[in-house]
């Protein structure tokens, strides 16, 4: 077959944080671009419901339940159609994977959490510190900290200086305010020597290049329709479309990476999801950013004369070591301090506002019975809906006043623990099920460990602790962790690192077996730390993307 | 004392009785009474609500029980939200809950007749409380109403999901959310960061 002249210098998949960031930066360099994006281009206008009250929507918010398994979920009424969960994925036997899949443009950076901490040496050096589990990470603070600090220039995250070496500080705008409920806590973690802070949050707290400050409605998680905390569609991809060199085609489902004789990429193979079609684009590289999962498995599902267990798995390590975040609440209870106090808006920026960072084996990497360390976040106060009636018996006037006087008092906690990497925790091609565009779907395995269970257990313990130093009362905490895939955090299955063997990509995300495909979401990471990932995700794109800028100049993929 | 709670076999009777009996009415006018400035959106409550899943006489004990559980007490209650029709519509969208709704009416009534000689509806208000008391709190649990206590349990949060998600309900807890904020609210006793000397709150 002839070859054909590449139509773009370089193929994106994905427009989330990685895939935005490379769009962006690639755009900005003079490259032309083809990004391919599985869903549709959201508009905020329409598509976010964030201002609306539960009596605007039909099923009060709770959603349809003929659709939904539950009436509190990620996927509600208010971010109905944004969500799927079509059959992309399939389980082995005693894995149970709950992961909604968000193919808008933007993909989750529409929605998510906004916490944004960088991580640090503890999670870099995390093998060196705490006496061998796994592997380090290639890279050092010192080389990321550079591209953290544009990042957060870029995106704006609101903080302060803590001047803790577990979690290094950043640039930060202006904190959000503490509120009533923070205070109380604060004095009961401050006796028990835990950490009660304020959290990284990419939230603008004033104006930030050019975009309008935070209202503080409260319903981040619903999509900003003022575009006050980060997201790619706000943020990055105006200022690629600037550039005029940026082709974004929606509705993309990307089949596999195809081959040239030389064993190097030629371009793209996707399914349009309105036509059907099966199309190919060319260029000179690809940028692979679909998610964690998704990224593995558009490289196991690359197969060909040179690649026959998919692209750059010579190592036979893609897919595997998949890593989430274990999530769950780990107690709940009430401030009586605050009983019968006027209403507060305690629920401003989805409640997320501080946090109780990791302070678990820090003096010493061995104090506990587990290795390396969680955070917890709490939550609480006058939210939308008075979930604590469960704790409030009886009915008649009675009832009514209690659930009034509590309204201020309810606080929970959930907990951010990182999985260990793990040989039974993994991703491969499903050898039966295809998805609905004749895709073959990954097929999960995955299960908690020993570690993050005795670290569910610790947190359990701790926030009993810090709510009764606090004053409070402790009504309960969850029976289990969540589902695994609940955090939408993975991270894994396509590894950096220097060695080939045991590597799928090298320290900057190009693949170690095909020199023009690069990897820029969190499959490179060696895993999940007690921090979110999406400022990682950035910081590491950023530096992947410009190390391509670099090698595309001269010639070099 | 054994035979107070009804036996399952007599509820399973009587629902096969009532299924054969009643007839549904189909989709019709409805209104979640809870009207909201700004959204544009047409204002009528009709003036009788035909019920989507419920019978009559069924629709009429989920009210009774709206009622019962958030009262008209000096501020609007359940009736003046509209949860009976909220309950109507999210149960009519739901066959996981539905038979768990029919079973339980059945139940209460069932329970109401052997107690009181009539079927709840039809009952005065100290005997419905005392009836509902049974259910609802721990230190007047009776041995064998434990099928009643379940069903109490799921009207209750049905009931309190639709007072507290409307116009009326969040406007009684002052709900703070969904307002337009110039700058991060931060708390108001910064002199006072345990809490412990606020004023005292309002009755």
């Amino acid at each position: 077959m002839a070859a054909k002249t590449p139509e773009y210098d370089v193929i994106v998949i994905g427009t989330g944080a990685g895939g935005g960031m490379a769009i962006k930066t690639l755009c900005e360099a003079g490259l032309t671009v083809c990004a391919l994006n599985s869903g549709r281009r959201l508009d905020p206008a329409k598509d976010f419901r964030n201002h609306r009250q539960p009596y605007d929507m039909v099923y009060r918010g709770f959603g349809d339940p003929r659709k939904r398994d539950g009436f509190y979920h990620i996927e509600n009424e208010y971010t109905d159609g944004h969500w799927e969960h079509g059959i992309t994925y399939t389980t082995a036997p005693g894995t149970s994977w709950e992961w909604p899949r968000c193919h808008a443009v933007g993909g989750k950076t529409n929605f998510w959490g906004r916490s944004a901490a960088r991580m640090g040496d503890i999670d870099f050096k995390t093998a060196t510190v705490d006496g061998g589990y796994d592997v380090d990470w290639p890279v050092s603070y010192d080389e990321i900290a550079p591209y953290y600090s544009r990042v957060e220039r870029m995106i704006g995250v609101a903080s302060t200086v803590q001047g803790r070496p577990s979690n290094p500080d950043g640039e930060y705008l202006p904190p959000m305010k503490l509120r009533c409920l923070d205070h109380i806590l604060g004095r009961g973690c401050d006796s028990l020597g835990i950490p009660y802070l304020p959290d990284r949050l990419a939230q603008l707290t004033v104006a930030h290049e050019g975009h309008p400050p935070c209202h503080y409605c409260g319903n981040c998680t619903e999509g900003c329709d003022t575009g006050s905390f980060f997201s790619t569609p706000w943020f990055f991809l105006p200022l690629a479309e600037k550039t005029g060199k940026l082709e974004l085609r929606t509705n993309a489902v990307v089949r596999s990476i195809l081959g040239n004789e030389d064993g190097r990429a030629r371009g793209v193979a996707y399914v349009d999801r309105e036509t059907k079609q099966e199309v190919e684009v060319n260029a000179r590289a690809v940028v692979v950013a679909a998610s964690c999962v998704e990224s593995a498995r558009i490289l196991l599902n690359s197969t060909s004369r040179q690649w026959p267990n998919g692209l750059g798995n010579s190592s036979g390590q893609a897919g595997r070591n998949l890593c989430d975040h274990l999530y769950g609440t780990t107690g709940y209870g009430y401030l009586p301090q605050l009983l019968g106090q006027p209403s507060f808006p305690d629920n401003v920026s989805a409640s997320q506002v501080v946090w109780m960072p990791r302070w678990q084996n820090l003096r010493s990497p061995h104090q506990e019975t587990f290795v390396r360390g969680y955070s917890i976040y709490p939550t609480g106060g006058c939210g939308e809906f008075p979930w604590y009636h469960e704790q409030i018996e009886g009915f008649g006037s009675q009832l009514k006043r209690d659930i009034k006087r509590h309204y201020p008092t309810p606080v929970s906690f959930y907990c951010q623990i990182p999985s260990l990497p793990s040989a039974t925790n993994y991703v491969d091609i499903d050898p039966e099920i295809k998805d609905r565009y004749g895709i073959p779907v990954v097929r999960v395995h995955f299960q908690w460990g020993p570690n993050e269970l005795l670290m569910w257990e610790h947190a359990k313990q701790a926030t009993a602790s810090v709510i009764r130093a606090a004053g409070g009362t402790v009504w309960g905490a969850g029976k289990e962790p969540y589902t695994p895939g609940w955090s939408l955090h993975e991270t894994g299955t396509l590894r950096m690192g220097n060695d080939p063997r045991r590597f799928v990509t090298n320290p900057f995300g190009q693949t170690h077996d095909v020199g023009n495909v690069f990897v820029a979401d969190a499959s490179v990471f060696l895993g999940c730390t007690d921090k979110t990932t999406t400022l990682s995700i950035l910081a590491f794109a950023l530096r992947t993307s410009e190390h391509l800028v670099d090698r595309l100049r001269r010639g070099a993929v | 004392m054994a035979g107070q709670g009804l036996e399952r076999r007599e509820v399973l009777r009587i629902l096969a009785l009532a299924a054969g009996a009643s007839t549904h009415p189909g989709f019709s006018r409805w209104s979640f009474a809870c009207g909201h400035g700004g959204s544009g959106l047409v204002q009528m409550k009709p003036p009788r609500y035909t019920p989507r899943f419920f019978s009559a006489d069924e629709y009429a004990t989920v009210e009774r029980l709206a009622r019962l559980i958030i009262p008209s007490d000096g501020s609007p209650g359940a009736h003046e939200a509209g949860v009976s029709e909220f309950i109507d519509f999210i149960v009519s969208s739901d066959p996981g809950v539905q038979y768990r709704f029919r079973y339980g009416l059945t139940w209460l009534d069932a329970h109401a007749g052997k107690l009181h000689g009539g079927a709840f509806r039809t009952l005065d208000e100290p005997a419905q409380n005392d009836l509902l008391g049974r259910l609802a709190y721990r230190d007047r649990y009776r041995d064998g109403e434990d099928e009643g206590r379940a069903f109490f349990k799921l009207i209750r949060e049905y009931t309190i999901m639709g007072f507290y998600t409307s116009k009326i309900g969040l406007e009684q807890l002052d709900y703070p959310g969904l307002r337009i904020y110039a700058e991060s609210p931060g708390c108001p006793h910064p002199d006072d960061p345990e809490h412990r000397r606020l004023p005292a709150p309002k009755p």
